[in-house]
């Protein structure tokens, strides 16, 4: 059993849970492919939010006097958030297609082209 | 960090900038509008139904990681399907009869296997964890906001803090930190983190609502008193309200964080279901109260003794006439289904590594069959549901 990291004196409602282990799961046959991935991804994610921001501030420099809380505040357009979407389905196809290539030679693998 | 002047500072009336932010679809029913109450943390405002995540980065990390669940789904189940298929017709094994025992070495450690698997487990560790983090950099403030609506209307809120919790509920179901009985702040992580489960298809409670009105009703038509078992953050309890406007409407669960969340979002709505925590197998209701009792994908997280009980529950608390409209991923046409070797793999996958802890248990009841042994009588292929084009319905015997 595991107790919640939260540290407050406030009550919380919450009781004792039994903790997952799949941190230790290996999907690639190598922890650190495994943890390589998580990081690319985290690292895709950040990314993709500053990016965001980007376009939130780009936004709102059309117009004039720009605050920090105008930029929270900001909700895109609809066409607006359809074309974002778009852009966010373009960064995360040329960033992860790689990911599924299906390399299988070895350094020593010899050419496997007719016209070598 | 939030400072409570900056999150007391804007209200819903940001919501009036509804401009589909978050992409949400279209729903036969007008959704409810947020209200804004004392004591009420909005600091970015509400889209509709849905409070705005409250940071502009965490909004954009939940919306690229939405985005890669989406685009793996995509774009890498097909090849890691083609993948898994060629590897065990190498390996002399029948893609339609093989058993784990036998795909596990075959198919084990195969990247592009692996990096579908890795894209879709990452994604969804890094989307509980960043939202996690927000929540409890933020407790004081998030704590306070729930204190406010506890004992707030139009519905009622019944926490037991002395409750003997049972350890089959404490598992980090689909691997959410603390599961849904061991964070403060289970109820705020599951809805924003199930939304992106949902791929962008329930912000506006779409799905949820659906649901509600699907809902069978008595052949009587007498609607007075619905129960939602296992109810989480009370979604369906609320579209059940809005459907059923008249009629008294209970949400249970056994996560106190889950309920109190529950309760706060429809003070925040303005609907008036009513929450508590408790076992669904011990809701505490008197014998022949209900007129619905229905549950959302309640029975595949619970052992198979747990369903059983439940379903005799359910028949307990119904009134003669009343009816039994457990919705899950097998309460349909999913039962029984014979499944190929892909699928077993996909199903262990989700049971080992999502923290789908009782869904082989799930699978292996009988559950018409109960139904009917309890008493029910049991229509197998009733009205719609969810995913399905049919869900098992149950009729209490006059």
């Amino acid at each position: 059993m595991a107790t919640s990291t939260l540290k407050t004196d406030r009550p919380t409602y919450a009781s004792d849970f039994i903790p997952s282990d799949v941190e230790r799961a290996v999907f690639l046959g190598n922890p650190v492919l495994d943890n390589m991935m998580t990081s690319l991804i985290a690292l895709g994610a950040e990314v993709w939010s500053n990016r965001r921001r980007m376009k939130v501030l780009e936004a709102l420099l059309a117009d004039k006097g720009v605050t920090n809380e105008m930029i929270e505040q900001y909700m895109p357009t609809a066409e607006q958030e359809a074309e974002w979407q778009k852009d966010r389905d373009r960064f995360i196809d040329l960033t992860y297609s790689p990911l599924l290539r299906e390399g299988d030679l070895p350094v020593s693998a010899a050419f496997t082209r007719d016209n070598k | 960090m939030l400072d409570r002047r900056t999150l007391f500072g804007a209200t819903a009336a940001v919501g009036s900038f509804v401009a589909g932010l978050f992409g949400s679809k279209s729903s036969s029913a007008k959704p409810a509008p947020m209200h804004a109450f004392d004591g009420d943390v909005e600091p970015r405002g509400t889209n509709q139904r849905l409070e705005r995540l409250p940071k502009l980065d965490l909004e954009s990390y939940d919306d690229m990681l939405t985005g890669l669940r989406i685009w793996s789904g995509r774009e890498g189940n097909r090849p890691s399907m083609a993948r898994f298929t060629r590897l065990l017709e190498d390996a002399g094994l029948d893609p339609n009869e093989a058993e784990l025992e036998e795909i596990f070495p075959v198919v084990e450690n195969d990247p592009l296997i692996g990096t579908v698997a890795r894209l879709r487990t990452s994604g969804q560790q890094l989307m509980w964890t960043a939202l996690q983090k927000h929540f409890h950099e933020n407790a004081d403030v998030y704590l306070a906001e729930m204190e406010a609506t506890d004992s707030r209307g139009p519905g009622k809120l019944e926490l037991n803090p002395d409750m003997n919790i049972p350890e089959y509920t404490t598992y980090e179901i689909h691997i959410q930190p603390g599961g849904y009985v061991g964070d403060a702040f289970a109820g705020h992580i599951y809805h924003y983190g199930t939304n992106n489960f949902y791929r962008a298809e329930n912000y506006q409670d779409e799905i949820h609502r659906n649901m509600a009105s699907q809902m069978p009703v008595p052949k009587d038509g007498k609607v007075l008193r619905i129960l939602d078992m296992g109810c989480s953050v009370g979604q369906l309890s609320a579209a059940l309200k809005e459907r059923f406007p008249d009629a008294e409407v209970w949400g249970i669960d056994v996560g106190g964080p889950m309920v109190r969340y529950a309760h706060m979002r429809c003070v925040d709505l303005g609907i008036g279901a009513n929450f508590r925590q408790a076992l669904a197998e011990d809701t505490g209701f008197p014998d022949d109260h209900f007129d619905i009792v229905t549950s959302y994908i309640l029975h595949h997280e619970v052992p198979a003794d747990k369903t059983r009980e439940i379903i005799e529950e359910a028949h307990r608390v119904l009134r003669p006439g009343g009816v039994y409209f457990p919705i899950d991923f097998e309460t349909g046409a999913g039962r029984g289904r014979r499944r190929n070797a892909w699928a077993k793999f996909g199903g262990w996958r989700d049971h080992r590594w999502n923290e789908e802890v009782w869904r082989p248990d799930y699978s292996s009841v009988d559950f018409n069959g109960h139904m009917r042994k309890v008493g029910f009588e049991v229509e197998d292929q009733g009205p719609p549901a969810w995913r399905s084009p049919y869900n098992v319905l149950g009729t209490k015997k006059a």
